[in-house]
């Protein structure tokens, strides 16, 4: 049970000890190739939305000549809409979170910069609102706004702010004191992917609870919430509208997660 | 014969190998031999990575995965090597207990000191099951904090390890190595880690105490605390054994070159690999003494004179 | 009080462009009664002071749709969702727990690399999609058509699912580090079987620190119960807020976010309670002899 770390403390000649575990890239390996699968099907997504533009028939079940995956209650193809919903939520997530990269760095950078009781302030509210699910907070602000992709994508980009603004800070401040520069030049960007790879995944999960809840993306836009939505409502007489869009959201989240836990394994970044 | 009842443990040939990953073996003891009888206080003497600590781990069952003991180890007459885990447990604090010195982290900080003797105590209660009361396992944990100089037991029983002061925590330690009053103690470098030359003499101090029907086997890297404590020394090399006999003359009139080296009559040369396997002697390419013979033959440890060494070519002739 | 704060600002963000925005859905009426409910008819300073004096006495104003005043809805609403909670949690300290410390034992060995994968995994999977799925296998036709248990038991059983694997992956981190101490070495060193060492050294060393990283997991546990108390029909807090978001009644909203809020500080608190009290290292230091 405590076999190498026993010797070490023992003593013992470093070289009597089994060498240590290649690390492995599964998680990084694995995360890039779904990723690279979402990009993939993001890009042609726009090619077929185009060939089915034309509405058919309403409730065809899967399987059907020319809507391989069935149509949804208003006779859109699945398959169509579930492709497109790739680019509308990527089109929400990804600007949010450079967005929310940017200004988090710079908050970051400024409260690690700052001195004495305005930096300890600062640290404890960007903890506290690094916390807080962004889901809370999102909705009712849309709730009021009114659905749309710029309240989206802006409520969003303000919330994700914080937990980049909560990494930078640890990546300049090290828990015990500012780090110097050298080392801070490379934690920084060392932490940026991984803690954004997360955020997508976060928001991606966000965006299409919200669009679920009617808080979200507009209702005829493409969102994987929307037709989640779509799911519930005809769970009896359509079951095959849920497979599709559950799918699609759950490769890309897990892509954007498997990517940031093998990034941050191999670069030795931990998420607080 | 009264050696069968007098002697704690001896080992015969003992060696332990760690197979590496393309399957040779790095052999860290190399035929250890020695025997330890009630109320002697033995010290392995060696530079860091010579195997010392291998001893008192092989004793202990504790050899860290994937070493390989082999050889004979008896304690109170019983074989350990080839036992299996479980049958480690009932060995390992009663018939033998490790002394640790007095690291900050030894004892678990969110446990009273008491409570973790009292474990010890509790895991090796031979009697009538129903005999064993928390009264009875409080007097035996009382009785320990008493015996190593723990000023008012009672009240340090209830009390965390880090309410006390170093002094304290290294009887504490003592008190739970001797709780179960084994036969063998091992001090494995006891005095490694405590910075302050006080508590260094304190801990030697305690080690003494030890004594009386127990024996002790003390490993270190410095001669001056082996001869402050220590009977007889044993000086070890590369996994094995280069010289043994009664300290004040070992450290007097040495005749190993590396005993001599320990002792600061010769200077340093360098460290020994350990890893790879050579023949003839382990100490020849730092020996000022070495001779041709030597880096082709292994010396065996024949008596020369009082006591056996294992050279060709001994310091001082 | 901080998120009060935030809440106001983000609101505050988004009133301006709110006329222009509203186009996306909401009617003008709607956007205008917005406005009156929250006060934003009036200057910024007056707004805030209005709102934060308010918020101090907890009054969040009458809620339109429920004819009473909203904090009361909202606390009505509140048994049930602790109900869920407490159940959710208990299930994930029963399996979640005992899976990471099974984890965190085998942290040198192989099936630990695919153990973590695996989830890592099941963390990804979203409550709704689990909620979701739930729901087909179950065949459920409307939210409201559910009996209390059943909807209940899906309710704790997707949000058990969900924490589960964050609490595995959250205990066996301190569980491999607890085994490593030389507190353990010790009491291996004099005789303590593998049983010993676990319930003795390792288990209380390391749940304490699990106990405080799954506390912190409680604020984004009530987040998904939003979803899932709406997807399930339960009666909870998180249920209101996504119907009264849906039916724009804003107080309810305002009382509910408050409410949440206050749920996930006041676990926070607890945590660091119970770690206090709990380390001695912690406590009050008995003065040295």
């Amino acid at each position: 049970m405590t076999g190498p770390v026993l010797a070490h403390e023992m003593g013992l000649s470093r070289r009597l000890l089994p060498a240590p575990a290649i690390p492995r890239p599964g998680l990084l390996v694995g995360g890039m190739v779904g990723l690279m699968a979402v990009a993939v099907l993001g890009l042609v997504g726009a090619g077929i939305v185009q060939e089915h533009a034309a509405p058919a028939q309403r409730l065809l079940a899967p399987g059907t000549i020319g809507h391989p995956l069935g149509t949804d209650q208003l006779g859109r193809d699945v398959l169509a809409r579930t492709l497109a919903g790739f680019r509308w939520s990527l089109a929400v997530v990804l600007p949010a979170t450079l967005i929310a990269g940017l200004a988090g760095t710079g908050i970051g950078l400024a409260a690690a910069a700052s001195l004495g009781w305005t930096r300890v302030i600062l640290e404890r509210a960007t903890e506290t609102a690094a916390g807080f699910p962004f889901l809370v907070l999102a909705a009712p602000v849309i709730a009021i706004v009114g659905r749309g992709y710029w309240p989206l994508l802006i409520v969003l980009a303000i919330l994700a702010s914080a937990p980049f603004a909560l990494a930078v800070f640890d990546a300049t401040w090290g828990g015990r004191g500012r780090m110097p520069v050298f080392q801070a030049l490379y934690a920084v960007p060392a932490a940026l992917p991984v803690v954004g790879a997360f955020i997508v995944a976060d928001l991606v999960v966000t965006e299409a609870c919200l669009s679920f809840l009617g808080v979200g993306a507009p209702e005829v836009a493409p969102s994987w919430g929307n037709m989640l939505a779509d799911a519930r409502q005809n769970v009896t007489t359509a079951p095959w509208i849920l497979y599709a869009p559950a799918a699609a959201l759950v490769l890309t989240v897990l892509s954007a997660n498997w990517f940031g836990e093998g990034l941050g394994q191999l670069w030795r970044v931990k998420a607080r | 014969m009264s050696t069968a009842v007098a002697e704690v443990l001896r080992l015969q040939e003992l060696r332990v190998q760690f197979p590496d990953a393309s399957g040779r073996s790095v052999v860290a003891l190399d035929g250890i031999s020695l025997a330890v009888e009630r109320g002697e206080a033995v010290g392995i003497v060696g530079e860091p990575g010579s195997g010392k600590t291998l001893v008192a781990l092989s004793v202990l069952g504790m050899v860290p995965p994937p070493g390989q003991v082999s050889g004979s180890i008896r304690l109170l007459g019983h074989e350990l090597v080839g036992m299996v885990e479980p049958e480690w447990w009932r060995v390992r604090g009663r018939d033998v207990a490790m002394v640790f010195p007095d690291a900050r982290r030894s004892l678990n900080p969110i446990r009273t000191v008491g409570s973790q003797i009292a474990e010890a105590v509790d895991r090796h209660y031979e009697g009538y099951p129903y005999a064993m009361t928390r009264r009875w396992v409080r007097e035996r944990t009382l009785e320990a904090l008493a015996w190593a100089g723990v000023s008012r037991p009672r009240q340090r029983f209830g009390h965390y390890p880090h309410q006390l002061t170093g002094d304290l925590r290294q009887r504490v330690m003592l008190a739970l190595a001797g709780a179960n009053r084994p036969p063998l103690f091992i001090a494995d470098e006891p005095t490694v880690g405590i910075s302050d030359p006080v508590q260094a003499q304190v801990m030697l101090h305690l080690l003494r105490r030890v004594l009386g029907a127990a024996a002790l086997i003390l490993t270190t890297r410095d001669p001056g605390v082996a001869a402050a404590v220590c009977q007889r020394v044993i000086v070890i090399h590369a996994g094995r054994i280069v010289e043994t006999g009664p300290t004040d003359r070992v450290m007097t009139s040495p005749r190993h070159p590396y005993t001599a080296e320990l002792l600061e009559l010769t200077p340093r040369t360098g460290a020994t690999d350990v890893g790879r396997a050579r023949p003839g002697c382990a100490f020849a390419s730092r020996c000022p003494n070495a001779m041709e013979q030597c880096r082709r033959l292994r010396p065996p440890l024949e008596l020369l004179e009082d006591r056996p060494v294992a050279c060709w070519n001994p310091w001082g002739s | 009080m901080s998120v009060a704060t935030l809440l106001f600002i983000l609101v505050r963000l988004s009133a301006s462009p709110a006329a222009l925005l509203a186009g996306a859905g909401a009617s003008h009426a709607e956007v205008r009664s917005a406005h009156v409910a929250y006060g934003l008819d009036g200057p910024i300073l007056q707004q805030y002071v209005t709102f934060v004096t308010r918020a101090l006495r907890l009054d969040f104003g009458q809620s339109p749709a429920h004819q009473a005043a909203a904090l009361e809805v909202v606390r009505l609403r509140l048994p049930a969702t602790l109900m869920l909670t407490a159940a959710a949690l208990a299930a994930t300290a029963l399996v979640g727990v005992s899976l990471g410390v099974w984890l965190g034992l085998r942290a040198d060995r192989p099936e630990h690399g695919w153990a973590f994968r695996l989830l890592l995994t099941g963390q990804s999977l979203p409550a709704l999609i689990v909620g979701l799925v739930l729901v087909q296998v179950v065949g459920l036709t409307s939210a409201m058509g559910a009996s209390a248990p059943l909807s209940f038991t899906l309710s704790a059983l997707t949000l058990t699912w969900w924490l589960t694997p964050r609490a595995a992956r959250l205990t066996a981190a301190p569980v491999a580090g607890a085994v490593r101490q030389t507190w353990v070495l010790t009491a291996k060193a004099m005789g303590a079987t593998s049983r010993d060492v676990l319930w003795g050294h390792v288990l209380p060393n390391s749940l304490l620190a699990a106990l405080a990283l799954v506390g912190v997991q409680v604020a984004f546990l009530l987040s998904a119960a939003v979803v899932v108390e709406w997807l399930f029909g339960w009666p909870g807090v998180g249920n209101l807020l996504a119907v009264s978001m849906q039916a724009r009644d804003f107080p309810v909203v305002e009382a509910a976010i408050f409410a949440i809020a206050f749920l996930v500080f006041a676990t926070y608190a607890m945590v660091d309670l119970v770690l206090a009290a709990v380390d001695p290292r912690l406590r009050r230091r008995a003065t040295p002899p």
